[in-house]
Parts: C-alpha cells; structure tokens; sequence
C-alpha cells in the first residue's frame, strides 16, 4: 500500500513532528517517495485547501500544513536526489524587488514542494536580475512572482521584461499572485497565468504541465 | 462649498490642520487606521459611510484615502461626486507627490515607515475588530505569541509567530515622515527610539501636505486626483495614474 494515513492525517492537523515520524515509518516499510507524495501528501494538500475555501482552514492552518510538509520532505528528497528519481517539475518562486512580506509566498511554496515539484524559494525583495539567474542557472519550468503591495507590483512586469530581454521569455511560465494582483494584471504584463490562492497556484502549475 | 471628509484616522493630525486652513465648510469624519488589514471588508465599511453622507446634500465627498492595496477599489458614487488623492497609500498621500514615493521606495527596499499619525494612533495590542467572524482568522498575524500558543500549543505557536513577523526582521531601517504637524517632534523622539530598539538605521524625510491642502481647498487638478462623478466607482489602474472612474 503506497499510502500512510498517519501522514495524511498529520499534514491535515499541522503536526510536523509526526508527518516526519510517519515518513520515515513509510521510507522503512518500503514505501516509494512518489508512491507516498501522490497517495498521501498530495491528497492531504488537496483536502487542506478544500478546507481554505470552506472558510474552515485559515492562513495559521497553511502554515502548519506547510510546516508538515516539510518536515516529510527533509526525509523523502535526499531518497528522490540518491535514486535520480526527477521531480515532476522545477519551480523558482519569489517575491518581487522591494517587497519583503512572504508568507503567501512560503505557503505556495511548501504546497508545491508537497506536490512533488522541485522548488527554489528566492526569498523576498528578490531583483529581476536575481530571477534571470536563477532561471539561466537552474532552468525551472515555473517562475511564481509575489507582491503584497500596489507600490511593487510594476516589479513584476520589470521582471517579466528582464527574462524576455536575457531571451529566456518563452522558456519559462511565469505565474503571479499576492493580495492586490489580480487577473487582469496578469493578463496586462504578459504573465502566463495568476491564482488567487496557493491551492489555486497548485492546480494551476499541475494543469499547465499537463499541457492545458 | 460644503465639504464631507472620510478620513482614515492615520491622517488625523494632518487632516485636521488642512481642514482648519480650508475657506470651505467641512465636516470630517475619522475611520479606524488599518482597514487595509481587512482585505475585502474595507470597502463596504468605507461604502456605508459615503452612502450615509449622500444624504448630507454636500458638495462633494472627500476621501482621505488612497489606493490602499485596493481596499478602495469600488467604492461607488450616490448622488454626490467622490473625490480621491491619487496615491497607492498613506505614505505616498504623505510624502505629497507619488512619483518622490515610487522613487523613494525603489531605492530604499526594507524600510519601515511612520508619521505622527502611525505613532500617535497605534495602540500597542490594539486589534481591530473586523466586520466578519471568518476575517478575524485572516488577520491572525496581529496575535500575540501567547494568544498562538493557546490556540495551536506551545510548538506550532512558536513558529507561527515566528512566521508572522519574520518580516518585520528584514527591515533595515526606519523612515519617519515629518509634516511639520504637531506633536511632530514628540513622534519623532518615539520613531528614533524604535528604530534604535530594532536596530534599524533611522532617516527622516520631509512629507508634504499639499495633496491633502489642495483635496480640502477644493483644487481637484486631475494630475493629481481623481473626480468620480455620482454613480461612477473607483478603479486601480496600477499605471500612472493608480486611480480611475468608471
């Protein structure tokens, strides 16, 4: 059986400590780490955003989901990087220049490294400059902008013109979110796509891969 | 004219000292700071008092407001025109031109604002009371580390408040706006000690009062603010102009 209840259960109730305990247990009864990020994890990711949008599940309740997560991760990407095993996709994520609120950003982040994508978090206040090197360095398929202010926003198009002037453009889909941005900003810079929540930006990133 | 004025409370020492130099006849009313912590509730809290001063017969409907991370946006006209200081937020509507802001922000990332208002108005622990049960989880960043350690025990408290203001931890420094309003030099005493509990560098700026004199004076120049015509609302455009009617 490619699942473990006991980490399903802990990323759903933010218990860190055992989402690492039951990892482990899985790791040594066998389990393959893909077989238990796509029979456990990403089911209690989907089911954690389930519950945002219910208005049962808050940004606290994300965090800790995330933070569980992670702690499952620490254990099952040394096995995946040993084996050669390649994760689905790379994604580089950042709040943008000027802007250092993040944790938006970090609940996106730790879902999608819970969905089994490979991601590089470039922190905040991240230049574009910053964001041309990470893509020409690592080559993510993903590039996930963030902003929480008005004020820095337009940081998102700089970015965008600086990957289309390194000519890295049409190499990458580049997603944003963050409070204040909308669809039709999205759409008014060129991004490829926009979610208003980081459930939405998993299913967004999933749906793009698959080719829609 | 006969002027009405929504004022968000941060802007009160600069607003009343406008308002007391105006040749117009202007009521002003203060609405508590940090509705823009409430996300989708800041607009109909603002909406219900533009609709309750409609019914004021005034000239026009002043809006101490800004962009304020779009928590305005949408805010509809009755009968009497709306008329909006074209800024992204109180900082800029502060610093009087919201080109200096731009520029100012794009070359001092991670710096922490304030003015008189932010320090003579917030109350240390004071939570604002959102207008629905399910945004009160929203803003949980504004708990304590006791409240969070209650809630989620004593380990995921811990990190959560770590979560919530590690923010907070890469500002590098502290900018005060002084507009020459007093108790200007009071707050500005308050704003050095912060920055020096913190550890940020601390710098002062000159603010101006000029988009807040000119909104009370009744010069709409549409350079700098936007008129929006009875039954129009108010949209973010994000470009030059950051506010619109439509």
């Amino acid at each position: 059986m490619s699942q473990s209840k006991e980490l399903y259960e802990a990323i759903l109730t933010g218990n860190a400590k055992q989402a690492h305990a039951a990892t482990q247990a899985a790791i040594d009864a066998g389990i393959a780490p893909m077989d238990l990020i796509s029979g456990s994890m990403v089911p209690a990711m989907d089911e954690v955003g389930r519950l945002f949008e219910e208005e049962e599940y808050f940004v606290p309740e994300l965090l800790l989901a995330g933070r569980a997560m992670k702690s499952a991760m620490e254990l099952l990407r040394p096995l995946m990087v040993a084996s050669g095993e390649k994760m689905s996709a790379r994604v580089v994520i950042g709040t943008v220049k000027g802007d250092l609120h993040d944790i938006g950003k970090n609940i996106v982040a730790s879902m999608l490294e819970g969905s089994g994508f490979e991601v590089i978090d470039l922190g905040a206040d991240v230049s574009p400059e910053k964001f041309v090197f990470a893509v020409e360095q690592r080559k993510p398929e993903f590039v996930c902008l963030s902003a929480l202010l008005t004020v820095t926003m337009p940081a998102m198009k700089t970015t965008i013109d600086a990957l289309e002037s390194a000519g890295l453009r049409t190499k990458v889909k580049v997603l944003i979110g963050g409070a204040p941005v909308t669809m039709e900003y999205a759409k008014e810079i060129g991004a490829d796509g926009y979610s208003e929540n980081a459930n939405g930006a998993v299913g967004l990133v999933r749906k793009l891969l698959a080719g829609a | 004219m006969r002027l009405k004025v929504i004022c968000c409370q941060v802007l009160t020492l600069e607003m009343n000292y406008v308002v007391s130099r105006s040749p117009h006849s202007i009521e002003a009313e203060n609405l508590p700071m940090g509705l823009h912590d409430l996300g989708a509730s800041m607009r109909p809290q603002l909406q219900e008092r533009i609709d309750a001063a409609d019914q004021g017969g005034y000239d026009a409907i002043l809006l101490g407001y800004a962009l304020c991370g779009r928590g305005t946006e949408g805010l509809r006209a009755g009968k009497t025109q709306l008329v909006f200081p074209r800024a992204h937020d109180c900082i800029g509507l502060l610093m009087g031109n919201r080109h200096d802001y731009q520029a100012y922000f794009d070359t001092h990332p991670g710096v922490y604002f304030r003015s008189p208002g932010w320090i003579e108005f917030q109350t240390p622990g004071k939570v604002l009371e959102p207008a629905l049960a399910t945004e009160r989880n929203k803003i949980g960043e504004r708990r304590s580390r006791e409240e969070l350690i209650a809630q989620y025990g004593e380990d995921n408290g811990n990190y959560l408040f770590e979560q919530f203001g590690a923010y907070r931890r890469r500002y590098s420094g502290l900018t005060y706006i002084s507009t020459g309003v007093e108790p200007d030099d009071a707050c500005r005493r308050l704003a050095r000690a912060e920055a020096e509990k913190q550890g940020w560098g601390f710098e002062e700026i000159q603010g101006s009062l000029t988009l807040l004199e000119r909104l009370v004076n009744g010069t709409w120049d549409a350079a700098d603010f936007l008129v929006v015509p009875p039954g129009a609302t108010v949209r973010g455009t994000l470009g030059e102009s950051i506010v619109e009617a439509e």
